[in-house]
């Protein structure tokens, strides 16, 4: 915390104080009244909702017990909690007054119509990428569609002087690429038009590329990864763990379904982003979406169905009669196999723990996350859920269960101090759904 | 008021979101035929289906499964007459019958993902429920009769 | 000693009063008022879709009160035997139905609630067919004969020329039913004599008993209809979880603070419950508006108590304290047994062998946690709704704790989820009637979460046994002992049911059972003795096969550690000393053949398995084990094989099949027969490998299946179970198959490898260690 201040401190110096506050200065963009609402077109208001949908707005501009984008969700940063603002039509603490000008302007350069500059933990950094049409699109979504909600908006815990707004300007100048999506020649449409929807709308990056100390990603060392809320998000270049190379058909699924035959299910924070969002794109985008990122972690096309890695999981997790011989192996032909194996072919529904991201990757948060607070309906395959044993199974037997998948089935190196972090993560509170 | 299809009938219950699936469908709904044998989720009596899927109730909470549709042993079939219902009829599976609820959701829920079960797959699958008679043989010989009967059927149908 | 205790209870049954009076006779209102209104409903038909009996229709003819038949021809026959998964309803009404000739269609049953009229209400020991063999054959000739009586009256004929078949009266011209008969009235009633000398069918033209079925309690077990105790409903009914004292006896509350629990939703009230009958001293039982509401806020209530003096009690120290029982000659109770002074056939021994065997403590583990909902109806009649295993030894207790004659209480009748011994002891139904007494009778739900039904369990005590035999200078056996100690189940719940051994000491057949064997050993002295410091840190219980359970592992595992002593062959060995003479001759009618059937089994046993004949791979070997089930006085003829493999790397042992063979007499029901048998024989492969606890600060340290972890499927091998043909009276089937695997399968070890087991459960540690010696 205290280095994030002083590094925040280093960037006012750095970027000067007079030509910086030119830069800094945005100007307020006048309101418009109830009366001024446009009427938007049926079709248009739909394509809005769809990509509203794709972005997950609703995920982080909805409090937990709130209504939809009336804001309030809690973003816990490094640098302090950050509360959303609320995005309603609501003319006094919502967008009710933001002309389509100002609302293009707040996603694509960050700053809202009174002129501030937004904390970029709103990645305007990605919207930024939009078309105006798209951005325009949400728009007539919004204004028409979302209930307004007038709201009390809760002040952003951060420390002096990283609240203080027109300093983001300087994090934007250093950090920022700001401007529409530029096409690569060198790659089909269908990647461009998938490119487009991750680096912009549908922002991977924002969780699954590393960032630097002052909260920027790692432009160079995009989506290799990073942790975000205790969860892992993977990497999504050739450094993925998964035992079984991601191919574009099983980025579809589990764009599309939440879930994977080699994979595992989308938990936690992307349970929200495909089942809040990009599962309503139309197909062709989510095909683009599934190339695209088929492409950054290097797929193959081969069907993973007979390949080695799968079979070896496949024998490995046939029924031993003498699973009693380890705490972790017999809790979990008790109390988790009923579930998880499979016979000859990894069904959805049945996640194979042996090649499952999860007992993958480098820490075991994902993991025992999942065995502590399951998934709810919205969560991994909508409308089925996964039990949390939280209450049901202690540390020291969630510890035998993960060491268990951890070496016996992913056949990976053990996770070092393991019990500590089962022990951390329960004493964090159940994952907010 | 956390809302469901509960066999096929829209309700809305009103319990605490954090009680265990399990009482809200007894004790709430006023369903008996799911029981209640550990509540730890390892003795699989709870078993019921959200979403078509095999679920221990007793450790599963209210409010994760709004807007789900849950199927329960009585919803199983309206005449008690599915495949695996047959084959627990005839070769008279249950004695105390206390987890029989939770075998019979979990078996059919098994022969819907692998409709040809080996031994070892009835194996993997089913020791999660528990039978404290005991009735594992004639449990194991149903789940057999019931895929040769669903697979004949499908076969034919 | 069986004979003994079973008199004592049926000498109290009220059905030979009745007779004696010449009871009944018709009715002429619908269906028969037995005494309590019905203020909530309770399952008592298991085949009926809501539990509800059937009700009889227009006039009924009722010669016994065993059962009914209303003017439609519908039999009603009325079970005062719990149904816990052995069919027993459908049995009794087979047996009752045969000698009635009715059509098996028209039957239903009805598990009646308690009530003086019944008698003894149990349900236990492998007895009930046994023991209603006789009482139902009776009921059903007193029907058939007062039936046809009536039809040769009508027709003016000898009723000698008239048969009775599937409810229709014949003299080979008229015909008529059962129904018309009822319904023109019937009366005629019987003395107890008069029943006695009934003439019963003879076994060939029995037409149901020995038939397939399909039991009456199985359909609603596929639905999901059948009623347990825990789906009992009464309007207003609040929900109660209990909180624990350190110890079974002797805690007392200190202090009970639920503030933290006050502002929480559905939360009403925390009892300390005040108890009479002394049998939940220092209990609390948390109340709210729904089960979660009562038990979260359990989970914040601090209650503080004073502790009792078994709270730091071990296993071990209650095992020491067996060993020093056993070390002192002066303890225990010594059996009746032929020739119970061995001092001389010891002294002059040329050879002496013995050895110690333990098992640890066992849980009953029944799927339904105990439970019970109580309130006082507005006839002012307490209503206990529970499944239980013996009314008649709980209701007196009932009566104790809520002050009131046991007249004014009756115990409602539900599908037991498991048994096994559990609900015999019906301690579970006090505190709940006393949290309902605390509400002034308004209903309580109490229901024990798993961790609380176990820590309330009455276990199998563990036991310690030595056995030692004596061998002459031909190796002949002129000698042998047995003492064995544990905890004593009817010496803490019903101590008055205790028979009185040779030296005046009384003694629990249930913890000897088993010991008094079949074998002509010469001088057999067999003691007996009461670990008090177990009976002291809980309430041992009968768990399914009782004493037999763990005396047969000592018995059986020693008489092949004899056998090999003397360079026999196990089996030609056993069968060597199976001799039916003189005291082992057997008797009518329930043990005729005595030794001599014992070794049938056993043989059969032997042929089906390849014992001694079979050519088996390295470490692989086929144990056997025979025993005669639960008592001398009901004898059921048991062998088993079991065929091992050990893994001499690891110690796993491999079960790869099961053979068992049962003479017991007549069977009834020949499928529920194979049922119980086969659940009998995977139980006692769980207790040999797969089951077992400790207790560890006063009370059992395993309490939910994270830790205590009973067979399941994947443990189940294959089995092969076949039964004598017999007309000998049937006797019990729902626990001798246990007895005979755990020392069947620490012989196939022995026969492996080597190595001796010498207590239960065997695990693969053990197996090693024992290997690596």
């Amino acid at each position: 915390m205290l280095k994030n201040i002083f590094l925040g401190a280093l960037a006012i110096g750095v970027t000067g104080a007079i030509g910086f506050g030119v830069y800094a200065y945005k100007s307020p963009i006048a309101a418009i009244t109830s009366d001024q609402h446009a009427e938007f077109d049926p079709e248009l208001v739909e394509k809005g909702r769809v990509l509203a949908s794709a972005g997950y707005c609703a995920t982080c501009h909805t409090a937990s017990d709130g209504e939809p984008y009336a804001g309030n969700y809690a973003m816990q940063t490094s640098f302090g909690t950050l509360y959303s603002t609320n995005l309603t039509p609501a003319m006094e603490t919502g967008i009710g007054s933001y002309s389509v000008e100002a609302f293009r302007r707040a996603m694509h350069e960050g700053v809202d119509r009174d002129g501030r500059h937004l904390f970029p933990a709103f990645p305007y950094d990605h919207f930024t990428k939009m078309t105006d049409e798209d951005v325009d699109a949400i728009y007539a979504y919004i204004m028409t569609e979302v209930a307004p909600i007038e709201t009390v908006q809760k002040p952003n815990e951060l420390p002096f002087p990283l609240d203080q707004r027109f300093l983001q300007a300087g994090w934007k100048l250093l950090f920022a690429d700001l401007g529409r999506f530029e096409p690569d020649s060198d790659h089909s449409d269908a990647w461009n038009r998938g490119a487009y929807l991750a680096e912009g709308l549908t922002h991977c990056g924002a969780c699954h590329t590393p960032r630097n100390a002052l909260g920027a990603e790692k432009t160079s060392e995009q989506y290799a990864g990073a942790d975000i809320d205790k969860w892992s998000a993977p990497a999504l270049t050739a450094a993925n763990a998964s035992s079984v190379p991601w191919t574009a058909s099983e980025f579809k699924s589990y764009l599309v379904k939440g879930t994977t035959n080699y994979h595992g299910v989308a938990a936690g924070p992307m349970g929200p982003v495909v089942h809040e969002g990009v599962r309503d794109l139309p197909e062709g985008d989510l095909d683009a979406l599934a190339i695209y990122l088929a492409d950054k972690v290097g797929a193959t096309e081969d069907d993973p169905a007979q390949s080695e890695v799968v079979l070896a999981s496949l024998r490995k997790n046939q029924p031993d009669p003498q699973y009693r011989r380890d705490l972790g192996e017999r809790l979990y032909a008790t109390a988790c196999a009923s579930c998880h194996y499979n016979t000859a072919l990894i069904s959805q529904g049945r996640p194979d723990l042996g090649i499952n991201s999860a007992t993958n990757l480098e820490t075991p948060n994902n993991l025992i996350h999942v065995i502590l607070d399951g998934m709810n309906a919205p969560e991994g395959i909508a409308g089925v859920v996964m039990p949390g044993f939280r209450g049901a199974l202690s540390d020291t037997e969630i510890t035998a269960i993960a060491a268990y998948l951890r070496d016996n089935r992913a056949g990976q190196p053990a996770w070092p101090n393991l019990a500590k972090t089962v022990a951390d993560l329960r004493a964090s509170g159940p994952a907010v759904h | 008021m956390i809302k469901f299809e509960i066999n096929g009938r829209s309700v809305s219950v009103g319990a605490d979101p954090e009680t265990p699936l399990l009482w809200a469908i007894r004790d709430e709904i006023g369903l008996t035929g799911t029981k209640f044998g550990c509540g730890i989720g390892m003795c699989g009596a709870c078993t019921v289906h959200v979403g078509g899927r095999a679920t221990r109730s007793c450790i599963t909470a209210l409010v994760d499964v709004e807007g789900t549709k849950i199927t329960t042993i009585e919803g199983l079939d309206d005449q008690a007459n599915h495949p695996v219902q047959e084959a627990w009829r005839n070769l008279r599976v249950p004695q105390c019958g206390y987890c029989q609820s939770g075998q019979i959701m979990q078996a059919a829920a098994l022969l819907q993902d692998i409709p040809a079960p080996t031994d070892d797959d009835i194996d993997a699958v089913m020791t999660g429920n528990l039978c404290r008679c005991m009735t594992y043989p004639r449990i194991r010989q149903a789940v057999r009769e019931a895929a040769t009967a669903m697979t004949g059927a499908q076969e034919n149908g | 000693m069986g004979n003994k205790l079973l008199s004592r209870m049926t000498n109290s049954a009220k059905p030979s009063d009745l007779t004696r009076r010449g009871f009944l006779v018709s009715t002429t209102a619908a269906g028969v008022a037995f005494g309590f209104p019905r203020a909530s409903s309770a399952a008592m038909d298991p085949a009926a879709p809501d539990g509800i009996p059937l009700e009889s229709v227009g006039e009924t003819f009722e010669p016994t009160l065993w059962y009914w038949i209303d003017s439609e021809g519908q039999v009603n026959v009325n079970i005062i035997r719990a149904e816990m998964g052995q069919h027993v309803g459908t049995a009794i009404a087979r047996i009752l139905a045969d000698e009635l000739e009715v059509a098996w269609e028209d039957v239903n049953i009805t598990h009646v609630d308690s009530a003086e009229k019944w008698g003894t209400m149990v349900t236990g020991g492998s007895w009930s067919v046994w023991q209603s063999w006789p009482v139902y054959r009776q009921a059903g000739a007193a029907g058939r004969t007062a039936l046809i009586e009536a039809a040769a009256e009508l027709w003016g004929v000898d009723p000698a020329d008239c048969t009775a078949r599937d409810g229709v009266v014949t003299d080979g011209t008229n015909t008529i039913t059962y129904a018309e008969l009822v319904s023109a009235g019937l009366s005629r009633s019987f003395t107890e004599e008069e029943i006695k000398a009934l003439p019963l069918k003879p076994h060939s033209e029995l037409r149901l008993v020995g038939k397939d079925v399909t039991a009456l309690d199985i359909e609603n077990k596929i639905n999901g209809k059948a009623i347990y105790g825990l789906d009992a409903k009464v309007d207003g009914m609040v929900y109660g979880v209990p909180m624990l004292p350190p110890t079974r006896l002797g805690s007392s509350v200190t202090s009970v603070d639920d503030s933290a629990a006050k502002g929480m939703n559905g939360y009403l009230q925390t009892l300390t419950l005040d108890d009479p009958s002394g049998t939940v001293p220092g209990w609390v039982v948390v109340l709210g508006e729904t089960l979660m509401a009562a038990k979260w806020a359990s989970q914040v209530i601090k209650v503080e108590w004073a502790a009792g003096e078994t709270a730091g009690v071990t296993e071990a120290e209650i095992n020491d304290h067996s060993r020093a029982l056993i070390a002192d000659e002066t303890a225990g109770a010594i059996l009746a047994t032929e020739t119970p002074d061995t001092t001389s056939a010891f002294s002059s021994a040329a050879n002496v062998i013995e050895a110690e065997y333990t098992t640890q403590t066992v849980l009953h583990f029944q799927l339904e946690p105990v439970n019970a909902t109580v309130f006082q109806n507005e006839d002012g009649i307490w209503e206990i709704h529970t499944g239980n295993q013996w009314q008649s030894l709980i209701l007196p207790t009932l009566s104790t704790a809520l002050d009131v004659p046991a007249e004014r209480i009756t115990m409602r009748s539900y599908m037991l989820g498991g048994g096994f011994g559990r609900r015999l002891n019906g301690d579970y139904t006090v505190p709940a009637a006393l949290a309902s007494k605390a509400l002034g009778g308004k209903p309580v739900k109490l229901v024990f979460f798993r961790e609380d039904d176990a820590q309330f369990d009455s276990p199998r005590s563990p036991s310690v046994q030595k056995l030692r035999m004596a061998f002459d200078t031909d190796n002949a056996v002129v000698g042998m002992e047995h003492h064995a100690a544990a905890g004593w189940p009817t010496g803490v719940v019903v101590p008055s049911f205790m028979p009185k051994g040779v030296n005046g000491e009384p003694y629990d057949p249930f913890a000897i059972d088993g010991a008094d064997h079949w074998y002509s050993v010469g001088a057999h002295r067999v003691r007996a003795l009461s670990n008090d410091l177990a009976n002291k840190t809980f309430r041992p219980g009968w768990l399914r096969s009782v004493g037999p359970g763990w005396t047969n592992f000592a018995v059986e595992s020693f008489m092949d550690e004899a056998a090999h002593q003397v360079e026999a062959d196990p089996l030609d060995f056993r069968l060597q000393h199976l001799k039916a003479e003189g005291y082992n001759a057997g008797s009518a009618p329930n043990a005729v053949g005595g030794a001599a059937r014992q070794a049938a089994v056993l043989r059969k046993v032997a042929d089906m398995s390849g014992y001694g004949t079979a050519e088996l791979p390295a470490d692989t070997a086929i144990g056997i084990a025979t025993t005669f089930g639960q008592a001398r006085s009901m004898p059921t003829w048991t062998a088993g094989a079991v065929q091992v493999h050990i893994d001499r790397e690891t110690g796993e042992i491999d079960v790869q099949k099961m053979w068992l063979a049962f003479d017991c007499g007549t069977v009834v029901d020949p499928d529920s027969a194979l049922a119980q048998c086969e659940g009998a024989a995977l139980w006692g492969l769980s207790i040999a490998l797969y089951e077992g606890t400790k207790i560890e600060n006063g009370n059992v340290a395993d309490r939910n299946l994270g830790s205590y972890t009973p067979l399941r499927m994947i443990d189940t091998p294959e089995m092969e179970i076949a039964f004598v043909e017999s007309t000998e009276v049937p006797v019990g089937l729902g626990e001798p198959g246990t007895t005979v695997i755990a020392p069947a399968i620490a012989n196939a070890i022995y026969n492996a490898t080597g190595a001796r087991m010498r207590s239960l459960p065997i695990r693969p540690d053990i197996i090693l260690a024992a290997l690596n010696a």
